[in-house]
Parts: C-alpha cells; structure tokens; sequence
C-alpha cells in the first residue's frame, strides 16, 4: 500500500493550490473593479468609475468605495452614484460561479450629481450625436416649441409633392404616346384631298368599261386609306382616352394631396401631451416629470435583465436551446434555496432626497426569477422628508413568466407644493397640500397606470398681463381644492395619458380657445402653402388635359368625315349602261306616244 | 510539450509499473471529459497527486482527454440532459439538490453530469486496456522500435537529447 502513497504530492498538490488561490485574492479585487468599470459602461452607455474594491473575509465579501456611473446624454452629470457598496457574498455557488449575494448595502445613493470630468464615452458620445438630435427634434412637448410651418414642410415628406411628380411623369410619358398615335392621324388637308379625289371620280360620265374599271380601282384605293386612316384615329382616341383618364386620376390625387397632408401634420403635432413625462411636469412641476422620465428610463436599462431567458426554467424550453459548447446548462430542481447565476438577497439602499432620506429595500434581485420562484420586491420609504409627510411605494417585479407582470403602488401624504407652473398664461400653484395614490401596472410592453391627486389649500397666483392671463386667475381665484385624475394605457414607451380634473374642467375651455386659436393660425398657413404646391403642378397640366379633349374632339370629326367618305358608291357600270338605255327607251316611247297622238288628232 | 512527450516515453520505456501509468489515464479521462474547473476534478488531481501515478502520464493524457472531451460534448451535454430529466430518477436529484455540497459539486450541470458518466463508463476499459498495451509495448514493440530508422533518426534530434537527459 506505502508505494502507492506519495505523501510529497500532497504537499505538491497543496502548495499549488495556495498559490492559486492566494493569486485569486490579490488579484480579485482589481478583476471585479474592471469588470465593474467594462461592463457597467457597456450598461449604463456612460463612463461607470469605481474607486477601489477590496475583498472581505469574515464575512466573505467585497466592498466598493465611490462607484460613479456617468449619465449618456448629460456627460457632466452621475445618473447615480453612492460612497459606499458592501456585498456579503457566499461562497458555495461563488466556487460555481454565482454571484449570490447575501445582503448588499449602499450608502449616500445620490442621483444627478455634478462630474468634474465627461463621463461619455468617445464612440458612443460620435454615434449617438445625430440620433439624439433627431430624437429632440421629434418630441416636442410644449407649444412654445412648435415648428413653424417652414419647418415642418421642410421636415415631412409631403404627398402633394410626390402627387405633383407623379402628374409630371405621367404627362411627359402620356404626351409622347399621344403624340405618336395622333401623327398616323390624316390632317384637314389630306381629308380635303380625299373629298376631291372623291368628287372626281364620283361625277360625270362613265364613259367606257375601261373608265368604269380606272375609276373603281383608284375608288378602292381611297377606301383602304379610309380604312386605314379610320384604324389610326381610333388608335389615336384610344390613346388620348387613356391619357385623359391617367392625367385626371392624378389630377385628381394631387387636388386631394393638400388635404391629406394637412391632416397628417395635424394628427402629428396636434397640441396635446405627447407622453407621461410632459402631462406630469406641466401638472405637478417639472420636479416630478423628471422623476417620471428617469423612472422609465432605469425601468427600460432594468427590465431586460429581469427577464428569465427560460433556460433554466423548465422541460418545455430543452428543445429549444442549443447547448452551449464546453458549459452545458444547470438544470434546477425544487429548493427552497436555488442558486441563480446572479442574486442578490436583500439589498439596503440610503438616498438623501428630497431634503431627507429614501430608504430603498430590495429583496431577491435576480435575473433568473425562474430559477428563483420568486419575484423581485422593492420598498421605498421616505423619510423625514421636507415637503411630503409620508412617502411610500412597492414594487413588485415579476418576471418568473412571460410577459412580466410588474406593479408599482404610490402613496404620498401631505406633498406641500409650492410654485408649481401650470405652463399656461404664467399661472402657477403657489401653495397646495396634496394627497397622491398611484397603482401601474406593467404587462409586457402594455402600462396600465392610474393615478389620483387630491390638492387641497389651493393657492394660485400669476404674473400674466394679457387678457387671457387675467381671466384665467380670476377663474383660479375661486378654487381652492380639487382632484387630478390619470390615466396612463397602451405601450410603455408611448402610452395615452389621459387627465381629468376641477381645475381642467374649468380652464379647459381657456386652454381650448387659446390652443384652437393658435392651430388655427398654423393650419391656415400649412394650407395656403400647400395649396400654392398644388397649384404649382395643377396650373400647367389643367391646360393641357383640356387640349386633349380638344384634340379628342376634332378626332371625331375626322372620323365623322371618314366615315360619310367611305359610304359613298361608285355606281355600277352595267347599272349605269341600263339606265342610260331606259332613258333612251322612254324618250323614243315618249317620242313615239306624242307622234300617235298628232296622228289621232288628226283623225278628228 | 516535448517534455511531457519524452517523460511519457521515459515512463513507458521505464521500470514504472504499468498500472501507474494505466490508473494515470484513467485518472485523466475524467478530468478531459468533464469541464476542467469542476470541483470534483479537485479530488482526482489530488489523487494524481497523492496516489503514485504518473504525473507525466497524467498531464498528457488530460491535454488529449481534453480534446475529445471537446469534440464529443453535444453528446456530453445531451447526456447530462437525459440523465437530469429522467422521471425516473428526478426525486435522487432533487434531494441531492437540497445538500450544497453536491451542487457545489455541480451534479445539475448537463456538461458535468454527461462527462462524468461518459468518464465513468470509460474509466475500467481505458484502465484495462491502456494496462495491457503498455505491458504488450514493453514485451513485444519497444526493441522492435529501437530499430525503427525513423526512431534511430529521432534519436539524434532534440527529442532524443531531452529524453537521454531525462534518461540520466
């Protein structure tokens, strides 16, 4: 037994061993700071910088000091930053390779901070210059932002335009067709001709057989060239009937492309909220609208990493996945404790906001919600808060099946607003105490989002001179409670907010005058303008398509004349020879008749 | 490379014992076979290190097991899938799934369960055989290769030197 035991190689295998494994944790800490720093940036499209990351022993964890992730469309802003992450790790699946975390903590979370330096990143801040610009361009909220006519002509691409081009080309082409045809067409002089030829051989005398025979060789002659001729015309008709009807469609499509144009243009910049964000700033102050917009925006960076890719979840999916070369798959059993690839537990998260703290929980943070069997919940408390007495909000995000069911319920107790701009006319809300709940919930790409705002101790005020500013504060005078009611359905990204309120009710009608009075005007320029496009074409191919008629007109004639031309008849010469004899014949009767009569005359 | 190539044909041509190097193989066909930072590979190193196998043997045959581990891993994985879904067997690995041990172990991993069984089926036959053949090399084939030309040639080339001073 002693020569199959080779007690050095213990001491081999476990000097190697150490060496490994002291070599993970020197060099630990900074693999996890690049990794941090690569693959948050690929996340967040901004500069993600951590201080330092040291690794923890007892207990088994890492510690992150000052993490900065930097914001993609402002370089000199932090979306996020905080002092100070401590991640207790476990380290059963670590020796897998999940990243379980058994409790994270985070302190001093602050969000919008100032950067000494941009945080963009070089090929993205290149490549997303233009978008960004187009994206600007594309959601314009406020009125005060509304294109101008030229702007917007010169932005959309106009069916009168195109209707206009489409009359051109076919004009072009149809004239050529039209013009070929029409020139096998006989003219008035060729026609003139052919009644002379016509006459000549049609009156005197035939004289001979061979006359006869001269006469009704050159008759047939004519009469194919009438044939002929008469082929030509309707060739021609056919031609300037197709042609007529071609030009009048497009005509017509170009009288109705002005119309449709503006009704497209309405539909696009018409004058109501364009999204969540804009209705929420212009109502509860730009404060809140940008709370919603970076809600939506973390939800949107958040919410692919919920979704479980199914690959652990069950049979169902095994046929689907190809298998990975050299990994395989985990497959999970039932457990009160699985493993995902990435968890964390229970995160703790502080945030001085809004004059005092948010104090954020977050349990069970996975992307394998599958393999976990359990959803994502996150608890928001805020406290001691300047302005709100309480301030609560859930969410639970569940993404264990597809489509995700998250939701998301908001209490808020006693927000003391003030100066809030009502975004008409330089009215604001100077003071209100106001009551919100909300519920949204989220299926798939589907927001169903509901709302209630009860603002009470109403206090407005305006520095408004015009007439209109003026009526609308004296309205606002005589309110001091009402209720904001939203709504928000349809897709994520471009859901359909609806408002309802006291307060809109009574300056709907304000809000209407102004805004109808204000589309009014652009509507009638967009008109005008498009109407002079249309005229621009429409002008020079109204004449022409009444030439074509014209033209169709004397075509009829001509077929009018062909035709009398043609009916007439070479009489026959043995007819001719016949009634030429009957004639003679009745003379010598008559002849002989009158001689009879002087003769019985006589008898008498 | 050479080197581990000359020490192998040093332990061949040696008086090692045939069944060092044929439990080196076997050894090694479940480390090749399975994914290489699989904890239960820990256990065999330390059996490669600590059981008087050997070592030279050992790392080559990992490296070659390695490579046809690579080539027949669909059929590994497809394995381990079969194994893990098995109705059959489904309350086994539940329960060995409650133990962390076990999934440290990575048991539900399609790659790890397919290459371990496929290592385990091969692990008596390469053992066997792989016996058998160094014994027949060592009888019958190593002074006939002496007297390969081929081999007379290699002798004065770098492998050679590397093995004569491996030989001393």
């Amino acid at each position: 037994m002693k020569q199959w035991i080779r007690w050095s190689g213990l001491a081999g295998f476990v000097v190697v061993f150490g060496l490994i494994v002291a070599f993970f944790m020197l060099a630990a800490g900074p693999l996890i700071k690049s990794s941090i720093e690569y693959f948050g940036s690929e996340l967040a499209g901004a500069k993600v910088s951590v201080d330092d990351v040291s690794l923890q022993f007892s207990p088994f964890g890492i510690e992150l000091q000052q993490l900065q992730v930097a914001d993609a469309d402002k370089p000199m802003e932090n979306l996020l930053q905080f002092d100070q992450a401590v991640a207790e790790l476990e380290l059963a699946p670590l020796l897998l390779g999940k990243s379980i975390v058994r409790e994270l903590s985070v302190d001093n979370l602050q969000f919008n901070t100032p950067r000494t330096e941009s945080g963009a990143l070089e090929k993205v801040a290149e490549e997303e210059a233009v978008d960004e610009e187009a994206e600007t361009q594309a959601e314009e909220p406020s009125i005060a932002k509304l294109p101008s006519v030229d702007e917007i002509l010169a932005r959309e691409s106009l069916k009168t335009e195109q209707a206009g081009r489409d009359v051109q080309q076919a004009f072009e082409s149809r004239k050529q067709q039209v013009e070929q045809a029409t020139a096998a067409v006989p003219d008035a002089e060729a026609l003139a001709r052919y009644q002379r030829e016509l006459e000549v051989l049609t009156s005197g005398d035939i004289k001979s057989l061979e006359d006869f025979n001269q006469r009704k060789k050159k008759f047939d002659q004519l009469k194919k060239q009438f044939k002929q001729d008469k082929k030509a015309v309707v060739a021609a008709k056919q031609a300037i009937s197709d042609a007529r009807r071609d030009l009048s469609e497009k005509l017509s499509a170009l009288k109705a492309a002005p119309g449709q144009d503006l009704e497209s243009i309405q539909n696009k910049y018409q004058f109501n909220a364009s999204g969540a964000t804009n209705v929420s700033a212009l109502l509860f102050g730009e404060e809140a609208g940008q709370w919603a917009e970076k809600t939506l925006y973390w939800y949107e960076k958040i919410k692919p990493y919920l979704a479980s890719d199914g690959s652990e979840s069950g049979e169902a999916e095994v046929e689907e996945i190809e298998p990975q070369r050299g990994t395989g798959r985990f497959i999970h059993f039932p457990s009160n404790d699985p493993w995902p690839e990435f968890l964390i537990r229970k995160a703790h998260l502080s945030a001085p906001m809004l004059g005092g703290q948010m104090l954020i929980e977050a349990t069970d943070v996975t992307h394998q919600q599958a393999v976990l069997g359990r959803p994502t919940l996150v608890v928001i408390q805020g406290e001691a808060l300047t302005d709100i007495q309480g301030l609560a909000i859930e969410a639970t995000l569940d993404h264990r099946q597809a489509p995700g069911k998250d939701s998301v319920t908001l209490d808020m107790k006693d927000w003391n607003l003030k100066g809030v701009n009502l975004g008409v006319a330089g009215a604001e809300i100077e003071s209100a105490l106001v009551q919100v709940q909300g519920l949204a919930l989220v299926s798939g790409d589907q927001l169903q989002a509901k709302a209630d705002a009860q603002l009470g101790q109403t206090q407005f005020a305006g520095q408004g001179k015009t007439q209109f500013a003026k009526e609308m504060l004296r309205a606002l005078a005589s309110i001091d409670q009402f209720t904001i009611e939203s709504s928000a359905t349809g897709e994520l990204t471009s859901p359909e907010v609806k408002f309802g309120s006291d307060l809109d009710r009574k300056l709907n009608k304000a809000f209407k005058q102004r805004l109808k009075k204000k589309q009014g005007e652009l509507e009638a320029k967009l008109q005008s303008r498009l109407d002079d496009k249309m005229q621009s074409y429409l002008g020079d191919y109204a004449d022409d398509l009444k030439a074509l008629n014209q033209l169709d007109g004397s075509l009829d004639d001509k077929t009018e004349q062909l035709t009398q031309m043609a009916e007439k008849q070479l009489d026959d010469y043995q007819a001719q020879q016949k009634a030429k004899a009957d004639k003679e014949l009745k003379k010598q009767e008559k002849e002989l008749e009158n001689k009879l009569n002087d003769k019985l005359k006589s008898f008498f | 490379m050479l080197t581990l190539l000359a020490k192998l044909f040093k332990a061949l041509n040696s008086e090692s014992s045939p069944g060092q190097i044929a439990l080196a193989f076997s050894l090694a066909v479940i480390v090749g076979l399975t994914p290489f930072t699989s904890l239960h590979n820990i256990l065999v190193l330390l059996l490669a290190f600590i059981l008087r196998v050997n070592l030279s043997a050992f790392f080559l045959a990992v490296a070659v097991f390695s490579g046809v581990g690579y080539l027949i891993d669909p059929m590994s994985v497809q394995l381990g899938e079969t194994i893990l879904q098995s109705p059959a067997l489904y309350d086994s690995w539940t329960e060995l799934y409650q133990n962390d041990l076990w999934r440290m172990m990575a048991f539900n991993n399609t790659l790890v369960m397919g290459g371990f069984t496929l290592a385990m089926i091969a692990f008596i036959p390469v053992l066997v055989v792989s016996r058998l053949l160094i014994v027949m090399y060592r009888d019958k084939l190593l002074a006939w290769v002496n007297k390969l030309k081929i081999v007379q040639a290699l002798k004065a080339g770098k492998f050679y030197n590397i093995y004569q001073s491996l030989a001393d």
